[in-house]
């Protein structure tokens, strides 16, 4: 595509893209695999194997993790400073900075996964990980901060495009949500266990606030960021409405940080606090959608392609179930449907159809989009990539479908009353009843799986082919130079 | 630390919640889309993507696609 | 506002946008967390509830450790089927020494608030080696290495003093222990003090055997010593059904 290529190595510093871009490609089979695994575990508990480390307690945090950290993280790594590269016309500030939050942030997957096997958690969802590997990652994400920060001090343009601002919250959000939620006393230096700083209430508060920001922000306004440059630059037209992103992005940055809360309908944390996050929630729809309309107004004037182009059918599912999982959300904070699907699947399938649906369809496109840039060749395959497309979303669709319906059904039964008005069913009739979807989900899930690991090899198989053509035109220029 | 109370109340915090956030948010509005001049000029930044390459790479160029209105 | 305002200051300026942006995102965790340390209302005056125990201590280590929360919850709603189910509801004062809470969000399995007492300690440890063998629905895994793996007694009093640092109420000095005696009582007291961590354990574990195995103290024991204490601290028999209306 790119026939006439500036020469990426002097201008901007590629060689770090590219690394994280492969690095999410991995994470993503891995994080998935143990997905699909613990998902088998709750189908058919033999898979736990009597073992500590295969047990669905502990393995449970290194597929969240390593999803949302190793995946995710990656994919917005990469795609961060590919885009501020860009978008700001200059290189990083500075490669060993770069290098190091690469070296960095493999290190804190890689010992966060270990260490929850060991059997050292923090016991907080999504940030179960223990102290000492806190402080590496609160380092890794200033050195991060600093260097985005400063090589936007330094563009050539000057004007920040609105993509780096969404990646710019995102940096700052997820540094003040890990601080506050991770303030821990340690047992003593030389332990990894720690005692959170707060208890109880103010402690459950803490962690939604930083459970829903973490979606919020690292899962939400990050993954904007990737949509607004990376859907313009595959429709091949400028995004919908820069006024709207205006307006959507300070919306959604004040708001998010509300509705945290909602996690915490009917219990024991008063109650004008879950009242608000209920509100804010309810409002949140707006700004949520503002960005789902300017991304899908993008699109909309470049329909023929979707029929030609898999990547932009990777981008318009994404934002579609961006728009879907963005009502169900404000749907499900309301107290009366909280009731019901509170402790249940549906919220499972909720986080799913936000995960997959959105952050991993938005980030499969988008690392689409860039590899054969970064590599400066074609994708290997386009019927894989095609390929991808329907098993991922047909693995949506398997997994979101099983989980309404065992979230709901869950629900109903716990609530269900006989003649009497005594309880209808025991709870080991509801567990029973979960079985043909759980099945049903980690089916879903492979056919997830299998769409990344088609991704994987794709990839690798387009970086060698990018790897042969260098050598060959290599050789050719050597041959012309002897001749000369 | 007596006047946090105040904020306890949802009686007084939604109100005063709501008119906050509808204040500033009506006047981002208004700022943003309130003037043509200031609208036109907002709607230039989105081409900046696309300044850091060559013709060529872009995808949609069958067409210009530069749609300023 | 002022006419002059261009939002290209901030579109320029990225240390401008960097403190708007986090003026923007900090306001809501402030309004929301901050009073919950300030307003008395948020926890209930109640009486009974206690820090644990060290080996009940160890026992909720050993539940934090295993990711217990990800399919049990400890908190239950006011709801006519959890009432049935599960008991009172659960107050913001029975989780008050609870470092981390372990409220949860999933029920893969069913709420653990007040599970303490309702069954005996030898379904506990059959239950826990092999769930299928009690519930043949369960699909919750096997945990024999619970009743095979010594429990770690060596640092039982760094534990607590760390807990102690954080705000539980576990006592160092004699004056300390003192204001617990006035606090929790003659029974109590004693065992809340770090000094006596170590003996206080080994004594609780031998006097209960909760493992049913009297050669040594496994991490079972630890394990259902924290179950058997969950939800009994309060005795709702002396509140009436409204009682704590007003603290939600």
């Amino acid at each position: 595509m790119a026939v006439t290529t500036y020469s990426g190595a002097e201008q901007y510093n590629f060689d770090i893209v590219k690394k994280f871009a492969v690095m999410s490609l991995i994470w993503a089979v891995v994080g998935m695999f143990v997905g699909v695994y613990i998902a088998s575990e709750l189908a058919w508990p033999f898979l736990n194997f009597d073992s500590p480390y295969f047990s669905f307690g502990r393995f449970r945090p290194v597929h969240t993790s390593a999803v949302i950290f190793g995946f995710g993280g990656s994919a917005l790594f990469a795609t961060s400073y590919y885009v501020v590269q860009r978008t700001c016309q200059t290189r990083l500030i500075s490669d060993g900075m770069a290098s190091f939050t690469f070296w960095g942030w493999q290190t804190i997957i890689v010992t966060a996964a270990l260490s929850y096997v060991m059997g050292y958690s923090q016991g907080r969802e999504y940030a179960e990980m223990e102290w000492p590997i806190d402080l590496l990652i609160e380092v890794v994400w200033v050195t991060y901060l600093i260097l985005f920060v400063g090589t936007i001090m330094r563009r050539k343009q000057p004007h920040i495009y609105v993509a780096n601002w969404f990646y710019l919250a995102f940096i700052l959000a997820t540094a003040l949500l890990h601080t506050f939620n991770n303030l821990a006393m340690p047992v003593d230096l030389f332990s990894m266990k720690s005692y959170s700083l707060f208890a109880g209430t103010q402690d459950a508060m803490t962690q939604w606030w930083y459970g829903h920001n973490a979606v919020g922000f690292f899962l939400t306004a990050a993954f904007l960021g990737m949509m607004y440059y990376f859907v313009p630059k595959q429709a091949g037209r400028p995004i919908y409405s820069y006024r709207l992103s205006i307006v959507h992005f300070w919306a959604l940055g004040f708001m998010y940080m509300w509705v945290g809360a909602h996690h915490l309908h009917w219990t024991a944390l008063p109650d004008w606090t879950s009242s608000l996050a209920a509100a804010f929630s309810i409002l949140l729809l707006m700004p949520s959608w503002g960005g789902m309309i300017n991304g899908i107004m993008t699109l909309s004037g470049a329909w023929d392609k979707m029929r030609t182009d898999p990547i932009m059918r990777f981008m318009i599912v994404a934002l579609s179930f961006y728009g879907m999982s963005t009502f169900e959300g404000p749907m499900m904070s309301l107290k009366e449907v909280n009731a019901l699907s509170h402790y249940t699947d549906w919220t499972v399938g909720h986080v799913h159809s936000g995960a997959l649906g959105w952050v991993a369809m938005i980030s499969f496109g988008s690392l689409y989009h860039m590899i054969p840039k970064l590599w400066d060749t074609k994708m290997y395959s386009q019927k894989l990539i095609e390929w991808h497309f329907w098993l991922a979303t047909i693995g949506i669709v398997l997994y979101i479908v099983a989980m309404w319906i065992s979230g709901i059904t869950q629900g109903l039964m716990w609530r269900s009353f006989d003649e009497f008005g005594n309880l209808q069913y025991s709870f080991a009739e509801s567990v029973a009843a979960m079985m043909p979807f759980y099945a049903m989900r980690a089916i879903g899930g492979m056919f997830f799986l299998s769409g990344a690991v088609l991704m994987l090899f794709n990839s690798l198989m387009t970086i060698r082919q990018a790897k042969q053509e260098n050598a060959v035109l290599e050789a050719k220029l050597a041959a012309k130079l002897a001749r000369a | 630390m007596e006047w946090l109370m105040w904020f306890s109340k949802p009686e007084n915090t939604k109100p005063v919640a709501l008119i906050i956030f509808f204040v500033t948010f009506v006047g981002i509005v208004l700022y943003v889309y309130g003037s043509k001049n200031r609208s036109k000029r907002l709607e230039t930044y989105r081409d900046i993507p696309f300044l850091d390459e060559q013709q060529g790479e872009r995808l949609g160029d069958q067409k210009d696609t530069k749609d300023k209105q | 506002m002022n006419f002059n305002f261009k939002h290209e200051w901030i579109e320029t300026n990225i240390g401008l946008m960097a403190v708007l942006t986090m003026l923007a995102i900090s306001v809501g965790g402030l309004v929301e967390i901050a009073p919950l340390f300030f307003i008395d209302k948020t926890i209930e005056k109640v009486e009974g509830v206690r820090p644990y125990t060290p080996l009940e201590q160890r026992g909720r280590d050993i539940y934090v450790r295993e990711g217990c929360y990800l399919c049990h919850s400890q908190m239950i709603r006011p709801f006519r089927d959890e009432k049935l189910r599960y008991g009172h509801y659960s107050l913001a004062a029975e989780s008050q020494y609870d470092h981390p809470f372990q409220w949860g969000s999933k029920r893969t399995g069913p709420d653990l608030a007040r599970v303490g007492g309702k069954y005996s300690n030898e379904w506990h440890v059959q239950h826990m080696v092999a769930p299928r063998s009690m519930v043949p629905e369960s699909v919750m895994p096997n945990y024999p290495w619970l009743l095979s793996t010594p429990l770690d007694i060596s640092d039982t009093a760094d534990r607590m003093k760390a807990l102690r640092k954080v705000g539980v109420p576990y006592s160092l000095t004699q004056e300390e222990y003192k204001a617990n005696v006035v606090k929790f009582g003659e029974t109590v007291a004693p065992l809340l003090h770090i000094p006596d961590a170590q003996k206080n354990l080994l004594e609780q574990a031998n006097f209960g055997n909760y493992d049913g195995d009297r050669s040594g103290i496994s991490e079972m024991d630890a394990l259902v010593a924290y179950l058997q204490v969950l939800g009994t601290m309060v005795d709702f028999s002396k509140y009436n059904d409204d009682a704590f209306v007003d603290n939600r």
